[in-house]
């Protein structure tokens, strides 16, 4: 059957979808900031990447992870303690903050195109080849995806779930007041929040960028994607961002292979329409407050 | 009535400066200020007074430019007709849009408006069939005409007080019709408290759409007047650089508060000029300029008087 095929393809879409929402999602959630650079970070992670393996130092993966992910983290944390608690609080502050990352989207933005130049770039994919599994071709590259995904996806929920920090993430999503009367720091918890969010846009940047090239404004498009799945799981709510990020992740994967790529936009925004005609929320959301 | 005194002095100021500038340059750069004041008085009454998070300002803009050539190189329809016609068709487009839109609660709003934003250029592209010029746009839109007398591009005297005009009707408007009027009350009522405003009987989904189709109908005769001023529409409308500049222009001069961003649009489109030889330089500069200018003068230059320059430079401490 062509369909598992097309399945399986569509759940290693939606993984990575997964992770990269899940950043914004958190950010959202946490620290009730719509951070409109993260696909920019998406591209970061991306570039980074490609700096440190393919385009300059020649790295392997692992070790160029290694060096990667604690400078997003960090990115994240800087980022987060210069530019959005000044302004925290503030008159107007949900619409300054959001304006404050556009500008930071942009800037980003155009400092990669000034420093690598509008050509797409190439990250080399980990694995070469395919494995032939009852008659069915799967890349080795899609089984790495969806198996890294999934690793992270279910780390991040036990991180959530079985952690301090992360019983602290969750105790400041639902309620900060009251967070911060326990006495949990919430202004560390926003910057680890942003940081672990970086984090997750830029290492879905890493995971795609073998198949979608690497270019300037390359983020928007799946931060547009992003949007949609949040939206649709509920703005804030990560167990939302989980369901709908693979509902949306096997629906693209049908549209593409039934009727062809250009569609899977229209298909998402129907689909979206239909849910919050239902569910105004999303699937799993709550009014911010 | 000091915010009357200072507007009609502006006007005054600028109807006499017409008379002494002389040069066409001046000219073309106060020109486009006149315009972009337009663009951002019709965003700060959706941001600023409404309290509306939406990022489809440009979406009105291009819409209008193009709504406005389209009519006149498609169907031949006298200039000032096509441009009042493509104002009510954005006014329109504005209503559609909200319809949906304005039923979802604070940034679900504003990711939709940008998600528009981001869409319309590949549509704009799409749509050689329906007359929009493809990637190339729109090329030849027939000059403004007044009285029978055609006023091209380099006709920068009537041009410039056909603008002023223009912008100093939609101030106006705004900010002295609109804003201390009854709808106005409802407005700032809704940004400020939006749970009291509605348990007082303001219907708060027709009074957002109301704000919604002015700004559209007032942004969408600005993108009418840019499109017949050059001459020539492309979906570059859409691009980075104008939507920097509008946003710089609102977070400088600070919102809801005439002249805020009046001010940022006069500096934004001087500086502009003066910037224009620097190259891809100048994009990065305007995003830095956007970043910085919302941290160190979060309200704008314009709350400054009250607050003084020391809280300017206090940030870090937040």
């Amino acid at each position: 059957m062509q369909y598992v095929e097309v399945l399986i393809s569509g759940i290693a879409q939606g993984a990575v979808y997964c992770v990269f929402a899940m950043g914004l999602s958190l950010v959202y959630g946490t620290a009730r900031v719509l951070n409109f650079a993260h696909g920019s970070f998406f591209m970061v992670g991306a570039y980074g990447a490609w700096v440190l393996s393919d385009g300059y130092l020649g790295l392997n993966y692992a070790v160029m992870l290694t060096v990667l992910v604690p400078m997003l983290f960090l990115t994240g944390v800087v980022l987060e303690r210069a530019i959005i608690r000044p302004l925290r609080w503030g008159r107007n502050w949900k619409m300054t903050t959001m304006m404050v990352t556009l500008g930071l989207a942009f800037l980003i933005d155009n400092l990669n195109l000034i420093v690598f130049g509008p050509e797409d770039k190439l990250l080399m994919p980990l694995f070469e080849g395919s494995v032939e599994v009852a008659g069915l071709a799967f890349s080795y590259q899609t089984f790495l995806v969806l198996f890294s995904a999934v690793l992270i996806v279910v780390c991040l929920e036990l991180f959530l779930h079985r952690t301090r920090m992360g019983n602290a993430m969750r105790a400041v999503s639902q309620d900060m007041d009251g967070a911060s009367m326990v006495g949990i720091n919430v202004n560390q918890v926003f910057g680890y929040t942003f940081g672990l969010s970086v984090v997750l846009a830029g290492v879905a940047g890493v995971m795609l960028a073998p198949v979608y090239l690497i270019s300037p404004l390359g983020g928007w498009a799946p931060f547009l994607k992003a949007f949609v799945i949040v939206v649709f799981g509920g703005l804030g709510s990560t167990r939302g961002v989980l369901y709908s990020a693979f509902i949306l992740g096997i629906i693209e994967a049908f549209v593409i292979f039934e009727i062809g790529a250009t569609w899977t936009m229209p298909v998402w925004l129907l689909t979206l329409l239909v849910v919050l005609m239902f569910r105004p929320q999303g699937l799993l959301g709550v009014w911010a407050r | 009535m000091s915010g009357q005194l200072q507007f009609w002095s502006g006007v005054a100021a600028f109807a006499v400066a017409g008379l002494l500038v002389g040069e066409s340059y001046l000219y073309h750069t106060l020109i486009l200020f006149f315009i972009w004041t337009i663009v951002v008085v019709g965003w700060d009454l959706l941001l600023g007074y409404v309290g509306i998070f939406s990022f489809a300002q440009l979406v009105f803009f291009a819409a209008g430019a193009y709504a406005t050539g389209m009519l006149s190189i498609n169907l031949d329809v006298p200039s000032v007709a096509a441009l009042v016609l493509g104002g009510v068709t954005v006014a329109l487009l504005g209503l559609l849009i909200g319809l949906p839109c304005l039923r979802l609660r604070g940034e679900y709003v504003a990711l939709f408006t940008f998600a528009v934003h981001l869409a319309l250029p590949s549509i704009l592209i799409q749509g050689r069939s329906v007359g929009t010029g493809g990637s190339t746009g729109l090329m030849g839109i027939p000059p403004m005409e007044v009285f029978g007398k055609t006023i091209h591009t380099i006709d920068k005297v009537p041009w410039y007080y056909l603008t002023l005009a223009a912008a100093a009707i939609t101030v106006y408007a705004v900010y002295f019709v609109i804003v201390p009027g009854r709808l106005g009350k409802a407005f700032v009522m809704l940004r400020d408290s939006e749970e009291f405003a509605k348990s007082l009987g303001v219907n708060d989904y027709k009074y957002k759409l109301i704000a919604f189709t002015l700004s559209a109908l007032m942004t969408g005769i600005a993108g009418g007047l840019y499109g017949q001023y050059l001459g020539v529409v492309t979906p570059k409308i859409l691009g980075n650089e104008l939507f920097l500049m509008a946003m710089l222009m609102l977070s400088i001069g600070g919102l809801g508060r005439f002249p805020g961003v009046i001010l940022g649009a006069f500096i934004i489109t001087v500086g502009n000029e003066i910037l224009r030889d620097a190259g891809q330089l100048r994009l990065l500069a305007l995003g830095v300029c956007v970043v910085l200018a919302i941290l160190l003068v979060p309200n704008g230059i314009i709350h400054l008087r009250e607050r003084g320059w020391g809280h300017a430079m206090r940030w870090w401490k937040a």
